[in-house]
């Protein structure tokens, strides 16, 4: 924090200033716990009320942009035409690293965050205030977050990426165990970097066998000349894979090879069992402007409606009452008669920096 | 000098020092940001936490350290040569021989220019890749079993080093131009051939010259990120960038302070370079050959080799320009690429620029993006011509001017980014999320290229011409403005146009520092290949090309302009 030093008195003068236009934002006087933390009867009509005194809201997010941000933006501001809503997109780790900067510089200019790993992390640093919304009611009890401080918004499952025109569909691997097979040395991608790339694949290994096992069949891996990718995000890698670059990838978003596939594309997806599975959360921030219009959006994010949009842009919806896309439900554990292994924010976030000493250990 | 003569007992002179001062401003925070993350712990929430020097012990510990260290020196080495040699070689043909159809090599520089980084190399990729189809040819020719291998250093070389070879060609040739011909054209007169008259007088009185776009190239590649993320990771060869950038996001929450004892590092290496340069040229009085005398170089009449002269840059051109743009338009009529093949052309449709015609980020930024590359020109160019013929008159504490504006040099973008998104969220002006913010800090990382560029060009003008002015009595503003900067006003007009290319397509660094309104079309690019949608990827960047191309025609046409009327 280089400025503060140099200017505290101008900082605090300006700390001071935005505080006064987030305290006069809140209509009742009531503290945003209060608001954000509402169970009442009142609830609705007393957002509503709130939300139309403070006009706007600023969303952080890392879902795309012409798919599923700006249609859900577009649908809110319809919804509540009072409302004025602006969202930035980034990457999980730059959405934190914006909200760690603001809440030190007491300038929160967001209000409302989401993405897969957002969750844990900002909860974590201390940048988020809980909050509650009747909606988590219509989500399956698994996907609760019985603490209140972030909900899931959209479910991701992962699975292998194989080209189709280098790997006949009978060859592929359907197991953990197939990957051992010496024909696939020097051919399976996977993608490093990122919490959910190689410590995600790792951490559902331990979960599944056990440490020992685990490890051992870690080892075996290591044999297979693993191709660490660290160019991009998973979706990069799939496109290198139907490119032809690599014949296998592993620890993909099994909806992103069908998506492509659709279109004629050399790929596919196989899932394997257990297959991992991770959820996006949305969090509100601490020291929000806007709190009762983060709660709206927050219940409309949940909504049935949020959610046919989020499905629409090709999610998992986290509702059991939102159907996913029909050409995406193959890979959906429970249809395709596989066994499903949810990675809840906080156990990827105990495991992941122990799996990342395994794959330095063992893959670099 | 006039500031010299003017004031021969001070030290420092007040211009010097004012600009300094503009320099610290600019630069300080970031890199004191530098330093304070290198040397502190950073808490979950990005504060900085106990002091600890454990950063700078572990990347001496690093296990990988000496071989991505190994592999960084080769990488820039091959990649400075590539590009200075080729560059180098096309900006000679250009501006010294009688080759037909030369000054269209400035026009295919400049479209290259303008194709984003990211592009550029995702289309070297589809080209060479295992798919591709120059491994197609190769197996056809040769048989399946051979085939070159992109993910190596070789093939990290040969890509940057190629996409520098138009940055290197604009540089050397203005170089050239503003060099007198008639030392090239007295050694041939005494009986030297071409090739010795080149390599006796033109390469040795282009030295500094070379020397400093040398070193400017070489420190771009030990901070260049695209090429080692994208091809280098993808066959295990780690350089330094790529080991700080999986030390940063080891564990998911950003840890920046391996990558902040990376940079100081760097920035210690690189100032030791850059006090060895400033030795050799010492005496850079002995390079000056724009005299008072009329200094328009001559062309070498090649007879008969003027054709081979014209075959080397259509060559050039098809290799750098039409290839690599050729494959992102084919692309870009694709649903995906999986290859250049016949199949692909039945699948061709308009899909892509439908999407981007609609609603969307792209038709939003492009504005801003265009508001970003002219303010950063506008302000590096003029500022650094001054520090830049300040530095090569040896104005007292100039030197000072020169360092300062190359240290931004050795920032990796990617830090350079998260230093300025804590600046601007604590200075109390409104400028955090916005454009303007943007714009500052790519003003910032822009400095040193038009700092090398500038000096460059001073450096090859004659005090002598300064001098009468002064003694006819020209107060130091108008000698540097009717002086200095007509005699450098070709290749301050292509440096602005280079800086302009430049910072509207870099990403790293204004990844954090856009807000809701203020996104530029580097980041959507970005994102587009972040999502895979390399294929509208493909016709976004066509478009963008397709305009960038409309630009440089413009100053191309102002350019020429220029020179007709000097």
């Amino acid at each position: 924090m280089i400025l503060a030093c140099g200017c505290a008195r101008t900082v605090r003068f300006a700390v001071t200033a935005a505080l006064g236009t987030a305290l006069a934002g809140f209509a009742s006087g009531a503290s945003a716990q209060d608001i954000l933390l509402d169970h009442g009867s009142g609830r609705e009509q007393a957002t509503l009320d709130g939300a139309r005194k403070e006009g706007q809201i600023v969303l952080y997010s890392a879902a795309i942009v012409n798919q599923a941000l700006r249609p859900l933006s577009d649908a809110f501001m319809k919804k509540y035409p009072f409302l004025k809503m602006t969202f930035w997109r980034g990457d999980t780790e730059e959405i934190i690293a914006k909200l760690g900067a603001e809440q030190r510089a007491n300038n929160i200019v967001a209000d409302v965050a989401e993405g897969t790993g957002v969750g844990d992390l900002a909860v974590g640093a201390g940048l988020t205030e809980p909050f509650f919304t009747p909606q988590v009611e219509a989500l399956p009890e698994r996907y609760r977050d019985p603490s209140d401080r972030w909900s899931y918004t959209r479910i991701s499952y992962f699975c292998i990426a194989y080209n189709t025109k280098l790997v006949a569909p009978a060859d592929a691997p359907k197991s953990y165990d197939d990957l051992l097979d010496p024909r696939w040395q020097g051919k399976l991608a996977w993608r490093v970097g990122t919490a959910s790339g190689t410590p995600l694949f790792i951490t559902a290994l331990r979960l599944s066998r056990g440490e020992d096992k685990a490890l051992a069949y870690l080892h075996k891996l290591a044999q297979q000349k693993m191709i660490n990718f660290g160019s991009g995000s998973a979706r990069t890698l799939v496109d290198r894979v139907i490119a032809g670059e690599f014949p296998i990838a592993l620890n993909i978003f099994a909806h992103h090879p069908l998506i492509s596939k659709a279109k004629g594309a050399p790929v596919n997806s196989q899932l394997l069992a257990p297959v991992p599975s991770t959820a996006g959360t949305l969090v509100i921030v601490k020291g929000v402007r806007h709190p009762n219009a983060a709660l709206l959006l927050a219940d409309f994010i949940l909504s049935k409606e949020g959610q046919q949009i989020l499905a629409d842009a090709e999610y998992f919806p986290v509702r059991s009452d939102v159907a996913p896309q029909p050409a995406l439900a193959s890979v959906i554990p429970e249809r395709a008669g596989m066994p499903e292994l949810f990675l809840s924010p906080d156990l990827l976030n105990r495991n992941t920096a122990r799996s990342e000493k395994i794959f330095e250990e063992l893959f670099q | 000098m006039s500031l010299a003569v003017a004031l021969p007992h001070t030290r420092v002179s007040p211009l010097v020092l004012a600009l300094a001062a503009v320099l610290v401003v600019l630069i300080a925070p970031p890199a004191i940001f530098l330093l304070d993350v290198s040397l502190h712990e950073t808490r979950p929430d990005g504060s900085f936490g106990a002091f600890t020097l454990r950063f700078y012990r572990e990347l001496a510990a690093e296990r990988l350290f000496l071989a991505s260290a190994r592999n960084t020196v080769l990488y820039a080495l091959g990649s400075s040569i590539i590009a200075i040699v080729i560059g180098t070689a096309q900006a000679l043909i250009v501006e010294r021989t009688d080759t037909p159809g030369r000054n269209l090599a400035f026009f295919a520089a400049i479209i290259s220019l303008g194709v984003p980084h990211i592009l550029y190399v995702v289309a070297w990729l589809l080209l060479l890749g295992r798919a591709g189809p120059v491994n197609d040819v190769i197996h056809f020719l040769v048989g399946p079993a051979t085939a070159i291998d992109v993910y190596s250093i070789g093939g990290m070389a040969l890509i940057e080093g190629i996409g520098f070879v138009p940055l290197t060609f604009l540089l050397m040739s203005a170089v050239l131009r503003s060099m007198d011909a008639s030392f090239e054209e007295a050694a041939i007169m005494a009986g030297a051939s071409p090739l010795r008259a080149f390599s006796a007088v033109t390469l040795r009185m282009g030295a500094p010259a070379l020397c400093a776009l040398a070193l400017l190239f070489f420190a771009r590649a030990f901070e260049s990120f695209e090429v080692p993320a994208l091809v280098g990771l993808a066959g295990n060869i780690n350089v330094l960038t790529t080991t700080i950038f999986q030390a940063v996001h080891r564990t998911g929450m950003p840890s920046y302070g391996e990558a902040g004892a990376y940079s100081v590092s760097l920035v210690i290496v690189i100032a030791l370079l850059l006090f060895w340069q400033s030795r050799l040229t010492r005496h850079a009085h002995r390079y000056q050959s724009i005299t008072g005398k009329g200094f328009r170089p001559r062309i070498l009449d090649l007879g008969p080799w003027r054709y081979v002269g014209t075959a080397i840059l259509v060559a050039l051109f098809l290799i750098v320009t039409v290839v690599p743009v050729a494959i992102l338009i084919f692309t870009s009529f694709q649903p995906f690429y999986d290859g250049l093949s016949i199949e692909a052309f039945g699948r061709a449709s308009l899909d892509n620029y439908r999407v981007l015609l609609g609603p969307g980020s792209f038709r939003d930024s492009i504005v801003n993006t265009i508001i970003l590359g002219a303010a950063t020109a506008s302000f590096v160019v003029p500022f650094t011509a001054l520090c830049g013929w300040l530095v090569a008159r040896r104005v007292p504490g100039a030197a000072l001017l020169d360092h300062l504006a190359t240290l931004p040099l050795v920032f990796p973008a990617l830090i350079l980014g998260v230093a300025f998104l804590d600046v601007f969220v604590n200075v109390p002006l409104p400028l955090y999320g916005t454009l303007v913010s943007v714009i500052i800090a790519s003003s910032v990382r822009y400095l040193p290229y038009g700092m090398r560029y500038a000096y460059a060009g001073a450096l090859q003008i004659h005090p002598d011409l300064e001098g009468a002015a002064t003694i006819v009595g020209a107060p130091f503003a108008t000698v540097f403005r009717r002086v200095v900067v007509p005699l450098l006003a070709a290749p301050l007009i292509s440096t602005w146009l280079v800086v302009f290319l430049l910072s509207v397509q870099v990403v790293a660094l204004p990844l954090l520092l856009v807000g809701p309104g203020s996104e530029v079309m580097a980041v959507t690019l970005f994102e587009l290949w972040q999502n895979g949608q390399v294929t509208e990827l493909a016709s976004m960047g066509a478009v963008w090309i397709a305009l960038m191309t409309a630009v440089s025609t413009a100053f191309h046409l102002i350019t020429r302009h220029k020179q007709i009327a000097a």
